[in-house]
């Protein structure tokens, strides 16, 4: 009995270990940048550095929620872009922002009960399921709704894409401020509401939640359509900043290749029952300050994304060696 | 004497077939073989749904219709995988001329000498590629850096009482435009020692990167003079972060690019300062042409490629702006 308890704590204690790897990491970084990258310890780069993580904040706070039940959203950055397309293109179009908002989260909605339905009710695994939903997501947008072309170019002159772009108080920029306000609903989400516990229930062990009669189905409704409505805000506050709606950042595939690392750098493994909103912060930290220092120092693109890909695959090995797959956490078919 | 007429008479009869002949051939107008209908053409851009390609596309498929060749698309969504089995399975249907769009100097270059060498011809679209083929139409990108570089030694050099900073954005380092351009701008630069480039990095052609290397750029050297941008498109938000940082009256934003009313809309808007355009409507027009000739047997005497230079068309913000050199889609 002493023995199983001892067993539990030490378990627990290797668990935040990763976060605390990638966290000494990030202050190793930020200080070796402060000291070779002149202009890197200033506070105005600090504000470059978190209006350009803003988007990707968000979209990881969706992500998460979603990975602690043990699921994955391959679709949010079509869904991003879907969203984004739909606002700028009724706005552009003459609505009033307001209709046209109101329009683009009724959109998001129902992308998210699909992704819940295919997952929840038809019982497609997650990954399976948001891939295709990806595909059908992205191709009906730019076919349908933008008539085959890829770029939707947005005017700054336009209140509402001023106001994504522009600031709440002097130096903040408003996409700083939805950025804290998302990590302040996840953190809601996950801690202070029941929702919460299901969540965690249901990464956790979903047969046991399922038998025990929680709500697994209605979470998993609330949390995919939580992935949405992150990617729409995600999707507003890039569009308007670049003063572009592209459906290549889709194709090209690297935005959610960054959204998955910051969850999984954080600690937030993708068996899922475990994380929380300081996990997203700790690997959102690193990504944004590696991004960051990357590109003052000058690096191509390719050289950056063979970094990060060695840094993600550096972070696997470590989770598995820290959290080890054992009878409790390991069955058939996941993932 | 019966062999003399007979001699004479032959003669004669000679002599009237010649000049019967004759003015048959001086009253018959000369005229190449101009039916080209039927022929096939097969169009590879790196993808539809851009103005740029959608105004080739318009133009070319124009010429196709007046004179009845036949005008396919195969449209590779920006996906170079894609773009290589595309032009495979094009090269395969043996079409009489190849259009071909390339995203870097080497990725279709094996191919290409392959369609050539199957008696394809292929035109080379605005992008070249490390490959000669029958022909080429578009912008002089050596031209265009160049030009750009210039502009900016004069507006950032020595004398100007600017810091000399200047921030470059390519697509890809490995495109045709970027290399080349990088290769001119250089140039011209090393020659000014006090124009310094402190940012080359590649924003793969989205709007979203330049703008986050702008502002991350911007950050880093607030005294930037300029910036030049290798598309306009791209270059959209590079000039966004500009305008944010309230720093539109101090840096340059140069681009290049097709010059649609977008472009034209963007000086307006103050978003970016100077556009040097090659005219993708033009560019579809002489490619049209290229197209026409090519299939009615036009080749360079000693076999090297046809280039059709696209005229180079400055949209300048300020009292030089002009918006008629701006087409509309």
């Amino acid at each position: 009995m002493v023995d199983a308890t001892i067993q539990l704590v030490g378990r627990n204690r290797r668990q935040g270990v990763l976060e605390r790897v990638v966290a000494t990491v990030t202050v190793v970084l930020i200080v070796v940048f402060s000291i070779s990258i002149d202009g890197f310890a200033t506070l105005g780069n600090l504000r470059v550095i978190l209006s350009n993580a803003a988007a990707i904040a968000v979209l990881s706070c969706g992500m998460a929620v979603v990975v602690i039940t043990r699921g994955l959203d391959l679709s949010l950055i079509a869904q991003m872009i879907a969203g984004a397309l739909v606002f700028s293109l009724l706005v552009a179009g003459g609505s009033p922002a307001t209709v046209a908002i109101l329009i683009a989260i009724a959109t998001m909605l129902l992308i998210g009960l699909l992704n819940a339905w295919l997952i929840a009710y038809v019982e497609i695994p997650a990954m399976l399921a948001t891939l295709a939903s990806a595909m059908l997501i992205a191709g009906l947008f730019r076919f349908a709704v933008l008539q085959g072309g890829f770029l939707l170019l947005l005017p700054k002159t336009d209140p509402t894409v001023a106001f994504f772009a522009g600031d709440v108080v002097r130096g903040v920029p408003v996409s700083v401020a939805l950025m804290a306000a998302t990590l302040v609903a996840t953190w809601l989400l996950l801690n202070v509401t029941a929702r919460g516990r299901v969540i965690y229930a249901m990464g956790d062990n979903f047969q046991s939640a399922r038998l025990t009669g929680l709500p697994v189905r209605t979470t998993t409704i609330i949390v995919y359509v939580f992935a949405a409505l992150t990617a729409l805000l995600a999707g507003l506050i890039t569009s308007s900043a670049s003063g572009a709606v592209d459906f290549r950042t889709v194709t090209n595939g690297t935005l959610l290749f960054d959204v998955i690392l910051v969850v999984v750098l954080g600690g937030i493994p993708l068996r899922g029952g475990r994380g929380g909103v300081r996990n997203i912060i700790v690997g959102l930290a690193l990504i944004a300050v590696l991004r960051n220092g990357m590109t003052l120092l000058n690096f191509t693109t390719q050289t950056q994304d063979m970094l990060r890909g060695l840094v993600l695959i550096l972070a696997i090995v470590t989770d598995n060696y820290l959290n080890p797959r054992d009878t409790e956490t390991d069955t058939v078919g996941d993932l | 004497m019966t062999d003399r007429i007979q001699t004479k008479l032959r003669t004669a009869m000679a002599a009237v077939l010649i000049g019967a002949c004759a003015a048959l051939s001086m009253n018959a107008p000369a005229h190449a073989d101009s039916n080209i209908a039927g022929k096939k053409v097969i169009f590879v851009p790196i993808a539809m749904g851009i103005s740029l390609t959608e105004g080739w596309a318009r133009r070319m498929k124009q010429h196709a219709d007046m004179y009845g060749y036949t005008f396919e698309v195969r449209d590779a969504a920006f996906n170079s995988g894609a773009m290589t089995e595309l032009l495979a399975k094009a090269i395969s249907e043996k079409p009489d001329v190849l259009v071909v769009h390339n995203p870097t100097v080497q990725l279709l270059a094996r191919q290409i000498k392959q369609a050539e060498s199957e008696g394809i011809k292929v035109l080379q679209i605005n992008l070249q590629s490390n490959q000669p083929s029958t022909a080429f139409v578009g912008a002089n990108w050596d031209r265009i850096g160049r030009e750009i570089a210039e502009d900016i030694v004069k507006e950032c050099g020595a004398g100007s009482g600017k810091s000399g900073k200047v921030a470059i954005i390519p697509g890809q380092l490995t495109a045709a435009d970027s290399v080349i351009m990088n290769d001119a701008a250089f140039k011209v630069f090393k020659a000014h020692p006090e124009i310094q480039v402190v940012s080359n990095q590649a924003s793969d052609w989205e709007p979203e990167k330049a703008r986050q290397i702008t502002a991350t750029v911007l950050q880093q050297n607030p005294d930037l003079c300029a910036i030049f941008g290798h598309w306009d498109v791209h270059t959209m938000g590079a000039g966004n972060a500009v305008k944010d940082a309230g720093k539109a009256e101090s840096v340059l934003v140069y681009s290049t690019g097709g010059g649609d009313s977008v472009a034209c809309k963007a000086v307006e808007d103050g978003i970016q300062d100077r556009i040097w355009s090659y005219d993708a409507d033009g560019q579809g027009r002489d490619a049209g042409t290229m197209i026409d000739l090519l299939l009615q047997g036009a080749k360079a005497a000693d076999g090297s490629m046809m280039i059709a230079e696209s005229p180079l068309k400055i949209i300048k913000a300020g009292p030089d702006y002009d918006a008629s050199l701006c087409w509309k889609m």
